[in-house]
């Protein structure tokens, strides 16, 4: 049985059980059909009205349809003047772009290691601040949540902005406040694989200050004041106006989305915890909303299990197998190994299971027996005699 | 006669809405949302229709020129040579790349002037960026002989001149590389935001494809950093549909633009077409000393028109800091307060280009009288 990682096969396709998401995918071809009548091709009232939807949706006053989440991270470090010569620490385990967007205007990316649950170790945070330090990017890994009061206290304290990257946290809470909600800007990703995509690349960004809001949507749109005058110069990155129709419809369902994602998380968790000897499951933070973007584990014989998993026809991931600051494009900043201890073990050791909407009951079942079996039948005998034989 | 719009988007996707909601439900069926097939369908095409080797699926025209800048490695203390009277892009995609940006005045033919380039050539200088403004092209053999002087990189900036040739060569096609945007008011044109670059070195193409996808070199290894900008599967699905037509579209853009020139001659200054040269008027613009007035007298008949550009790049409030000041650039200058573009575009008939005729001669008419 084949379990796949991407739920984009099956998110709009018509199947005997997924019949209400057809109905979804043909509501908005409707929605687009009325919108190519408009020709409100560029921004206008579809984006304007999904970012007021996302805006109340997070709990802030301001959202600004932007390009990617990419572009979301780079325009909010724009608008906070962060550039050249300045450093914006985050996180060693991320996706390559939350670095690439510090990269992108001119600071220097500067990477403090990870904890146990997947987000920046927020006590090494005070040790990488230098004079140039302007801002804390912290990332809602996995869907996982940092630990942000920490984290803005040391921000408040050393007078750095704090710019969330939020983009795999979408509806993610600490207590009553959503990711995205806390920091100067929150920032988020609409790409296809994320808990709310549209069917390209999207993105937004969230804050609180006018000022800030401000700033965004002129460097958004060429740093245009009106149709002739150019208050600064911008960026081109707008939130396609079909894809706002797209998301209009999307959002309605995420708060579902993701709460099956969790169900789907508690049910593996619930599977693997007699087997701590070989599965580590983070600790999962009852304050915490973890929408698992990402059902990540920590695992022994991580390479053969994937090799299982995949001849099992179980899709297993690893995010990532290179540490990001020993990346290629990381080589400027002269990290080396053995700097970051915990990204090295979790390079090793992570997996990343399927964990979305639209798994079946058997294609979860599967999952949880093939995983049970591979650690049970073929490798309790083999791990045992391995430690034997080394305690020799 | 009754209104003539600037433009007519609505009219112009009546005809192939349902050929865009086919195409929407064939990559919904498959999820192809990112880099898809589409897009590289696109991408063959346009590199074919253009005469290159590649062609490459952005974000948007502004993104074509910052990708390709920072392809070549140019910014911090580099300077790119540009024409002041261009959509401000051209600039931002060499500030936001950290470069400077330098101005060349401009003919009346509103494009860059290649015989004032050389002056502003310094040490630093890296790369030229002709504007192709109006579907017109800039005059690229006295620029390609500068730049291969001088070692520059040439980028054309093709925004606006998608099928305009020069000597018998499609634009995007003469410099290092050409780049192009879909922007929805662009001849060919998406329904958001779209942009290509085109070029035939191999191993720039392949840093772009890089540039474009945040640095990727596969799924795992980042070899520079780069940055999200990827043409959306959905909009070189509707480029495609689109392609096929867009000869034809620029046919009868050149159609109507021969109207408007024989008819106006010789009361405003027309654009002229070298015999080497086919130009695809992504706008008609004529210039007159009484051009505000004019631009007032047609929006009181219910014909748009509009003016590309009123302020130039280098007097914007964002360029303060570059101490530029008028009478710097007086060709710019003066076209800044002449340019009028009218209507064009391949949805308008013929009776109204002669209609917004009449109503100029009119306005000539009724002047010369007071």
């Amino acid at each position: 049985m084949r379990v796949p990682f991407s739920y984009l096969e099956r998110q709009f396709k018509q199947s005997e059980n997924l019949e209400e998401k057809k109905e979804l995918a043909d509501t908005i071809i409707d929605d687009i059909r009325d919108f190519l009548k408009t020709s409100e091709f560029t921004l206008g009232s579809k984006v304007e009205a999904f970012e007021k939807k996302f805006a109340a949706f997070i709990g802030v006053k301001h959202a600004i349809g932007v390009g990617s989440g990419t572009d979301a991270l780079i325009l909010s470090l724009r608008a906070l003047g962060i550039g050249a010569g300045d450093e914006v620490i985050t996180c060693a385990e991320t996706f390559i772009a939350t670095a690439g967007a510090i990269a992108g205007v001119g600071a220097t990316p500067v990477f403090v290691d990870v904890n146990d649950e997947f987000t920046i170790d927020e006590n090494l945070i005070e040790g990488a601040i230098t004079e140039k330090t302007k801002a804390i990017m912290p990332i809602f890994f996995t869907g996982n949540c940092p630990n942000m009061d920490a984290i803005l206290d040391i921000a408040h304290k050393h007078k750095l902005h704090v710019v969330e990257d939020s983009c795999c946290g979408i509806d993610a809470r600490i207590k009553d406040k959503k990711a995205g909600s806390m920091g100067i800007t929150g920032t988020f990703s609409f790409h296809p694989l994320k808990n709310l995509n549209v069917w390209s690349d999207g993105g937004m960004v969230t804050t609180n200050s006018d000022d800030v809001a401000h700033k965004l949507k002129l460097l958004r749109n060429h740093g245009l004041a009106n149709r002739d005058e150019v208050e600064c110069f911008g960026y081109n990155s707008r939130l396609d106006a079909l894809q706002a129709v797209v998301a209009l419809r999307m959002i309605d369902d995420v708060t579902e989305v993701t709460n099956q994602r969790i169900a789907n998380a508690k049910r593996l968790d619930e599977a693997f915890k007699d087997l701590s000897d070989f599965i580590e499951i983070p600790y999962r933070n009852p304050d915490y909303r973890n929408v698992f973007h990402l059902y990540m584990l920590r695992v022994k014989k991580r390479d053969e299990l994937l090799e299982y998993c995949h001849q099992h026809e179980i899709e297993a991931k690893v995010h990532y197998p290179i540490e990001l600051p020993y990346q290629n494009c990381c080589k400027h900043l002269g990290y080396k190994k053995g700097d970051f201890p915990k990204a090295e073990r979790d390079r090793d050791s992570i997996i990343t299971l399927p964990c979305h909407q639209c798994l079946t009951e058997a294609e979860i079942n599967h999952m949880i027996e093939t995983i049970r079996s591979f650690y049970i039948n073929e490798h309790s005998a083999l791990c045992g005699l391995s430690s034997t034989a080394s305690d020799h | 006669m009754s209104t003539v719009p600037y433009v007519d988007l609505v009219l112009q996707h009546q005809t192939i809405k349902d050929d865009i909601l086919k195409a929407i439900d064939k990559i919904l069926s498959n999820g192809d949302f990112i880099l898809g097939h589409e897009v590289s369908v696109f991408e063959e095409q346009l590199a074919k229709y253009c005469g290159t080797r590649f062609a490459l699926g952005v974000n948007s025209g502004t993104d074509a020129l910052f990708l390709a800048l920072k392809a070549y490695d140019i910014g911090e203390g580099d300077e790119v040579i540009i024409p002041p009277n261009s959509f401000l892009a051209t600039a931002s995609a060499v500030i936001a790349a950290r470069a400077k940006p330098v101005y060349v005045d401009i003919r009346s033919d509103l494009n860059i002037d290649p015989s004032l380039i050389e002056e502003k050539i310094t040490k630093r200088t890296k790369a030229i960026i002709p504007v192709h403004l109006t579907g017109k092209a800039a005059d690229m053999a006295p620029i390609l002989k500068i730049a291969k002087k001088h070692r520059l990189k040439v980028f054309e900036d093709a925004a606006q001149a998608i099928g305009a040739e020069y000597k018998g060569q499609k634009v995007g096609s003469f410099g290092h590389v050409g780049c192009f945007s879909m922007h929805p008011l662009k001849t060919l044109n998406a329904c958001g935001d779209g942009g290509a670059i085109t070029l035939n070195d191999e191993k720039i193409y392949n840093k772009l494809k890089q540039l474009r996808n945040i640095g990727l070199k596969n799924r795992n290894e980042s070899e520079i950093w780069g940055y999200n900008s990827r043409l959306d599967t959905i909009q070189a699905a509707i480029l495609n549909i689109k392609l096929k037509y867009l000869d034809s579209w620029n046919d009868k853009r050149r159609f109507l633009a021969e109207i408007y020139s024989q008819g106006l001659k010789d009361i405003v200054a027309v654009p002229y077409e070298n015999k080497y040269e086919c130009q695809v008027y992504h706008t008609f613009v004529i210039q007159t000393p009484y051009r505000d007035e004019l631009q007032k007298y047609l929006e009181s008949h219910q014909i748009g028109s509009k003016i590309h550009y009123p302020i130039p790049i280098h007097m914007q409030p964002a360029a303060k800091r570059f101490g530029y000041a008028f009478g710097h650039f007086p060709v710019t200058e003066q076209s800044v307060q002449e340019v009028l573009s009218l209507p064009i575009h391949q949805d308008l008939e013929p009776e109204q280009v002669k209609h917004v005729i009449e109503k100029i001669h009119v306005f000539f008419k009724n002047k010369d009288r007071l």
